[in-house]
């Protein structure tokens, strides 16, 4: 997924599946856009739910959308994208991940003296974090969750305990502070204790400290008016960052957002609200339905997590495959069934089983739920995986929620919980332009997102390539690559030999700038490349890339340097 | 280094003190010929006899019926209104090779080394552990000393509970313990994923067959040579009796699926003498286990089910299951963190409570085991010419509020005391009280 | 500051109030052991609302109440566990060796499956402990057993009184002392450790005392101390607010336990375990201080070897309040048997037995006057059981909490789990067994151990 600011956008829907090797292969620098302007025509336009306009156009501007309608005028300098068959909906908006943020290097801490009394930051207390430190546009994560639709995140900081606040930010941007939306959207916390022994080591302790720390915060506010009133006679208050860190929260100005996946969890976060009295947002939310009045009686604003366990079908699914042979004998058995009496046994499986699924439904039918409650929410992709997401939706719909109610849970919805809803949700004039362009209409099973649109800016989704190539024999890695990557500090590149040895493979790394390194662990798995390597710096970079053909696609993680694309040709002579 | 061992002396010195010190003040066990008169006496193996006598005698049971008379000189212990029972047989404990849980320092059970065999219990067994008066004073009797670890944890040895040497303990039964690989996961503490929990078993499985193949081509070698220049394979030799058949292999198994992986290998190894131990899961093999006619030494019974979903009462029931299935079971009482072993009647109360037969919960605490390991024709009923190991209550011998009144191993007649009734003795009215 | 505080307090206020459910039931011509009133034949026991309404012969049955035939049964009181570890997430904050401000009431699980099993031996309810880990835990909490409820706060027993753990000898001494090394590493360092958190208590309460005294003078612009939990909760049980349970084996440490709380003018004192009690019994019967005992466990580590299974039998008739305790899943479920053990070990009378597991721990956790014997007007937490529950083949049939049947022997299904993982491989279950003999107080710390001394 790259950028286009590029001419040829007049010929988009046409050059979808040709754009010709030349150009892909071309230095990585963007062209600059002619402008910003897009006409998006003939297209069936979901404004909101149930609000459609069919054969309509939406014209974009400057990162705002300016008409949506039929019988729309298109402006001189509007790039037009032929939208015919396509259906456009307001640009999807996920209450909780870590898209684009940078998961800062885990390193092994040695115990504090006393454990009972570890440094703040060894603790997990750093509220006074910003996620805006670790940023970074062009995190592969980012470009993931925006291939589905998303153009916006809650996104927060690594770590557990009170790692920091949250910012609101856009899937796309030129630099970390380009993509922000809102800044200190939410002060961050889960209920999880530090590791390696050290104090809040369990859940108990890490709420005992939360109260503590909330109440001293309360404490140190009002002093520091009481202070601010009139300096003189009274001792000065001490700054405290990580108490000051709460003085929005304890104004009401900001929320606390919590990560709750589970249903234990989510109750003792409403215990701390209660004893505390924060406005919450609960996030992730995987259980809540058994405490769904709870929840009602609340006004915590609630994200419902995109992540669903497998369904048992599924696995049955793959059993059938396995056994093909065995089906005879299944039939066999189904028939002496009849006669045969069922054990203890075989009720105890079936009850399982039954138990089992039932228990499924009820994770897939929470939105459901929720939406049959009045519950307004939003979902949150933090722990889904971003291939599952769509489908997962899907089986939501399949459990009960209607195709309005999930888009407004990814659309209306999450904008109002976030205070968003004068910018977001909606494909309406004045809108900021954040669209998803999709081939179906989106909850269709087979839909294809097409064109996303985050704050203007057009990105092109690739159609994915066709499954029945990853099943095929492994790919053909050996060879001498000459590769480019392209990080935020600029491109670069060099090449890489890949040798094989009756399946084992080895190679060295010669990047341009740079000494070489030898190949650690190169796997091929299917159309899958993965090796390791020491960087010059001595950190681990690790790159995974898909090969086609002669060409390899994918990405670079190098620790603290980031993730970054990468891209390869080979020269066919070496293969 | 130096310090520590001098501690260590310090502290076994003390430890010894005491003891010494206590056992100074116990009476001890008294040898003869007693008649136990007016009794109900349940034999376990014909029938229950009222108002009966029975004799023993140079360590016998000499007589044992309604109208026996006491023989000349016999000391008469009036049992009116009392019943004698066979002396309790507990399957597995490890009485004797451990004084205190936590210390290492006091635990003789747990060897070195997964295919250790020839490391025997029988050597370790302290006969003046602190448990063996406590266990024996509420009549169990009799109790297989058992060491735990790794695959072949040692060689077993059932042990009567009074003697001053291992060999005057030895009741007749020695068995190598083999820990079945587990193909679960240890317990909820194991984060192992399922890939390397499934890794760890098959090797383990393949090291337990690899050891098996050894053993049977050190049989064969030896054989063919009569044990002429063999060198020393200390754990093929201990294993040569259980390959040929002479010696039980006690298989310590627990899930299902590794109950009937068990079974599976030693039907196809052959293995002539096998008892499965634990069997926590028995219940859902039964069908198997009565084909393969394994006898069972099941518990302990007061356990948690096995399976989140599994009916609470599952393990109270278990032993019950398997015995109705027609499985032969013995129980144990397995308490082995505390030393309990003394509650063994209280496991086969409770397998009665949950449905087990009453009788057969007697027998598999008494003769059952005590035919497991072969011994029944010393011990595990009340018969003339049998050991004198037995019991004189107040009642039903399951029943908890049961006073045990007499013991007697071999026929010796213990002294009723043990460290806690001392303790007893001493602090239910201290002296001085409150105030000097 | 004070309008902090009351905001606090009105946020308290302001958590739901959950509809505990309250049952009406009679049970017929059962064997009532009221424990506290004696032994009543062919008696009704009639439930109005959660509560004992009336306890008599021939009671009719109000229309539309479920009526249970006890004839042949035994009723009894619901069986109380002083000393237990489930229905809670974490056991041990063992990072410090004082960790007052913790509390096991944050962290109730209601949906282990463990509480039915322990309904399914007549036990309604539990004190979930805190671990041993720190010479001063955490808070407990008292729990009635409402198996059914997926809401952690509608398990807690509405109106009992705080509780706290505190522990001597080896278990904080080799956690902190041996693992961290950091005092206490001798019972000399464990009296310290709870001196010095007393002391500093007082000094806080002292502070907090004086800033608030201060506030009422007009004009005042003080800083106010630093809020501390920890110390906030020990100035609790220095108020009496808060009732010490107190994790101790041998006499000594229980001894100089007394003689701190007597120096900071602490009466609500519950030994637990305490198995050389029996030593100075004459000296806690004399303060007033209870025990809360196992039947016969001992050996399992040093300071358990000098142990007697006579132990709750001595206590008691020195006059110490007693109680038998579980400390363990798989016990809890037959404590009526553990009580059982004190009529072999010392002959004590049916209703002396009943008591060790009844009113006795109901009284070590200050809701005697709530449960703990059948008497009209108290909960209507009752186990019915087909023979005598001090026999060995005394069998729970029905468990009742608040007037509602939770367990009931020949209805429930086998499979009682309330949620069931998605994710569950049922082919291939993973087999976990209980490790008996085992010090459940110190789960949680096993990441300072090897294995070997993981006991």
């Amino acid at each position: 997924m790259r950028r286009y600011y590029d001419r040829t956008l007049m010929l988009f829907a046409l050059a979808l599946f040709a754009l010709p090797r030349t150009i892909l292969a071309q230095d990585e620098k963007p062209v600059a856009p002619v402008g910003r302007s897009y006409a998006l025509t003939n297209a069936t336009i979901i404004q909101a739910p149930g609000r459609k306009i069919e054969k309509g156009t939406v014209v974009m501007k400057d990162g705002l959308i300016t008409a949506v309608g039929t019988n729309i005028s298109i402006p001189a300098d509007a790039i037009t994208i032929k939208g015919d068959s396509l259906y456009v909906y307001a640009g999807f908006i996920d209450g909780l991940s870590r898209a684009g943020v940078t998961k800062p290097k885990e390193e092994k801490q040695e115990k504090p003296k006393d454990p009972g009394n570890p440094p703040a930051e060894r603790a997990g207390i750093t509220p006074q974090n910003d996620v805006r430190n670790w940023l970074n546009p062009n995190d592969k994560s980012l470009e993931e969750l925006r291939n589905l639709g998303f153009t916006v995140s809650q996104v927060v900081p690594y770590g557990n305990f009170l790692p920091g606040s949250g910012a609101i930010v856009l899937l796309g941007g030129k630099s970390s502070d380009d993509m922000v939306l809102v800044n200190n959207s939410a002060l961050y916390s889960e209920l999880s204790g530090a590791m390696g022994g050290v104090y809040p080591g369990t859940v108990m302790a890490v709420m005992a400290k939360w109260r503590e720390l909330y109440k001293n915060a309360s404490l140190n506010k009002s002093y520091a008016a009481t202070y601010a009133s009139n300096k003189n006679g009274i001792t000065r208050p001490v700054s405290d960052r990580i108490l000051e860190a709460f003085y929005p929260v304890i104004d009401q100005r900001m929320p606390v957002l919590f990560k709750s996946e589970r249903v234990m969890e989510t109750q003792r976060v409403f215990t701390l609200k209660n004893d505390l009295g924060f406005k919450l947002t609960i996030a992730d939310v995987k259980e809540g339905w058994p405490i769904i009045n709870k929840i009602k009686s609340s006004d915590a604003r609630v994200f419902l997590s995109l992540d669903l366990p497998d369904d048992a079908k599924k696995d049955d699914k793959k059993d059938d495959k396995k056994g093909a042979k065995k089906d005879s004998t299944k039939t066999d058995a189904k028939k002496s069934d009849v006669k045969k009496e069922k054990t203890s046994f075989d009720l105890e499986k079936e009850s399982l089983e039954k138990r089992k699924k039932e228990s499924i439904g009820l994770y897939t039918s929470q939105a459901s739920a929720f939406n049959k409650a009045g519950i307004e929410f939003g979902f949150s992709a933090a722990s889904a995986k971003t291939k599952d997401i769509q489908a997962n939706l899907r089986r939501m719909i399949t459990a009960g929620l209607s195709e309005d109610a999930a888009l407004a849970a990814l659309t209306t919805s999450p904008a109002k919980l976030l205070n968003l809803s004068d910018r977001l949700g909606t494909v309406d004039k004045g809108m900021m332009a954040n669209l998803v362009v999709s081939d179906k209409p989106y909850f269709n099973e087979k839909a294809k997102v097409r064109y996303v649109f985050v704050d203007g800016t057009l990105y092109k989704i690739e159609a994915p390539k066709d499954a029945k190539k990853t099943d095929a024999k492994p790919a053909v890695a050996r060879g001498t690559w000459t590769y480019t990557t392209k990080t935020s500090q600029g491109s670069g590149g060099g090449k890489i030999v890949i040798k094989e040895d009756n399946g084992t493979y080895s190679g060295k790394i010669t990047p341009s700038a740079g000494k070489d390194a030898d190949l650690k662990s190169v796997i091929v798995d299917g159309a899958s490349l993965s090796f390791s390597y020491d960087s010059n710096s001595g950190g681990k970079v690790d790159v995974s890339v898909k090969i086609e053909g002669d060409s390899f696609d994918g990405k670079v993680s190098a620790g603290q340097d980031g993730n970054y694309s990468i891209k390869a040709t080979r020269d066919p002579k070496s293969n | 280094m130096k310090k520590i061992q001098l501690i260590s002396g310090l502290i076994a010195a003390f430890i010894c003190a005491l003891t010494i010190h206590i056992s100074a003040q116990n009476p001890k066990a008294k040898y003869g010929t007693f008649a136990l008169t007016n009794a109900t006496v349940e034999t376990v193996t014909k029938g229950t006899i009222k108002n009966a006598t029975v004799v023993i005698s140079n360590g016998k049971i000499t007589a044992v019926g309604e109208n026996t008379p006491a023989p000349q000189g016999a000391e008469i212990i009036d049992c009116k209104g009392l019943f004698i029972f066979p002396g309790m047989i507990d399957g597995g404990t490890n009485l004797g090779l451990s004084e205190i849980g936590s210390d290492a320092r006091t635990q003789d059970f747990n060897e070195l080394g997964d295919i250790i065999p020839q490391m025997k219990a029988l050597t370790a067994v302290n006969p003046n552990a602190t448990a063996i008066p406590i266990t024996r004073v509420s009549g169990v009797t009799t109790a297989l000393a058992s060491p735990a670890g790794d695959m072949y944890a040692g060689t077993a040895a059932l042990i009567n509970l009074h003697g001053y040497t291992p060999e005057q303990m030895f009741a007749g039964f020695e068995g190598v313990v083999l820990n079945y690989p587990r193909s679960g996961r240890r317990g909820g503490f194991d984060r192992r994923t399922e890939e390397e929990v499934k890794k760890a078993n098959d090797a383990a499985i393949k090291r337990l067959n690899d050891v098996w193949e050894r053993a049977v081509q050190y049989h064969k070698v030896d054989s063919a040579t009569k044990g002429k220049d063999m060198g020393y394979y200390p754990e093929m030799i201990a294993m040569l009796p259980v390959v040929r058949g002479e010696r039980a292999l006690l298989v310590e198994v627990n899930a299902e699926k590794d109950i009937r992986a068990a079974l599976k290998w030693v039907a196809e190894k052959k293995i002539a003498k096998v008892i499965f131990t634990g069997m926590a899961e028995g219940w859902r093999v039964t069908d198997e286990l009565v084909k393969a006619k394994v006898p069972v030494i099941a518990g302990g019974v007061l356990e948690l089910p096995s399976r989140d979903y599994d009916r609470y009462d599952q393990a109270y029931a278990n032993a019950g299951m398997m015995q109705k299935a027609g499985v032969k079971v013995a129980i144990r009482s397995q308490e082995t963190g505390n030393q309990n072993y003394r509650n063994l009647p209280y496991h086969a109360g409770f397998a009665v409570a949950y449905g087990m037969d009453k009788m057969e919960a007697l027998k598999a605490i008494t003769i059952v085991p005590a035919e497991i390991f072969g011994v029944a024709d010393k011990i595990g009923s009340i018969e003339v010419g049998k050991t004198a190991n037995l019991f004189v209550c107040d009642g039903d011998p399951f029943e908890t509020k049961t006073q045990v009144k007499n013991v007697f191993i071999g026929g010796w007649q213990m002294p009723m005391v043990s460290r806690q009734t001392e303790l007893y003795n001493e602090f239910l009215k201290r002296e001085p009280g409150a105030t000097k | 500051m004070k309008k902090i505080f009351i905001l606090f307090s009105l946020a308290a206020c302001a958590t739901w109030t959950f509809a505990q459910d309250k049952g009406n039931v009679l049970i017929k011509n059962g064997t009532v052991l009221t424990v506290t009133k004696g032994t009543l034949t062919e008696t009704d026991v009639l439930v109005k609302d959660g509560k004992i309404a009336q306890i008599g012969k021939n009671i009719a049955a109000p229309q539309g109440v479920k009526t249970i035939d006890a004839t042949g049964l035994f009723v009894m009181p619901g069986i109380i566990d002083a000393h237990s570890h489930i229905a809670i997430d974490g056991i041990n904050e063992a990072t410090s060796p004082v960790t007052a401000e913790v509390a096991e009431g944050d962290v109730v699980n209601p949906l282990q499956v463990q509480i039915y099993r322990a309904l399914g031996g007549g036990v309604t309810a539990v004190h979930a402990m805190h671990g041993s880990a720190n010479a001063i835990g955490g808070q407990c909490e008292t729990l009635k057993l409402r198996y059914g409820t997926f809401d952690g706060d509608a398990m807690k027993m509405e109106g009992a009184p705080r509780t706290i753990k505190f522990a001597l000898g080896e278990n904080p001494t080799r956690v902190h002392g041996t693992g961290n090394g950091i005092v206490p590493r001798t019972r000399m360092g464990v009296e310290f450790v709870i001196r010095k958190s007393f002391s500093d208590a007082k000094k806080y309460m002292e502070d907090w005392d004086a800033y608030n005294q201060n506030k009422l003078v007009k004009g005042f612009r003080g800083a106010p101390p630093v809020y501390n939990l920890r110390l906030e909760t020990l100035a609790e049980i220095l108020k009496g607010n808060i009732i010490i349970h107190c994790h101790s084996y041998r006499a000594d440490e229980i001894f100089m336990l007394l003689k701190v709380c007597k120096d900071f003018g602490i009466k609500r004192l519950v030994f637990q375990h305490v198995n050389e009690g029996f030593k100075v019994a004459p000296e806690l019967a004399a303060y007033g201080a209870m025990a809360s005992v196992f039947s016969d466990w001992w050996a399992y580590k040093f300071e358990v070897y000098y142990s007697t299974a006579y132990n709750a039998t001595i206590l008691t008739k020195n006059g110490v309040v007693t109680s038998i305790n579980s400390d363990d899943a798989e016990m809890m479920r037959h404590l009526y048997h553990e009580a059982a053990k004190t009529q072999k070990y010392g002959q004590l009378s049916d209703e002396e037995a009943l008591s060790l597991i009844t009113i006795n721990p109901a009284k070590q956790l200050g809701i005697d006057a709530r449960t703990g014997s059948l008497e009209v007007g108290k909960d209507a937490d009752i186990a019915i059981f087909k023979n005598h529950p001090l026999s060995i083949y005394g069998v729970p049939q029905f468990t009742i909490v608040d007037g509602i049947v939770r367990f009931d022997r020949a209805a429930d299904p086998a499979d009682m789990r309330l949620m069931v993982d998605p994710k569950q491989n049922i082919d291939e279950p993973a087999t976990i067994l209980s490790e008996k003999g085992r010090d459940n107080c110190m789960d949680g710390t096993e990441f300072l151990f090897t294995e070997t001394d993981k006991k």
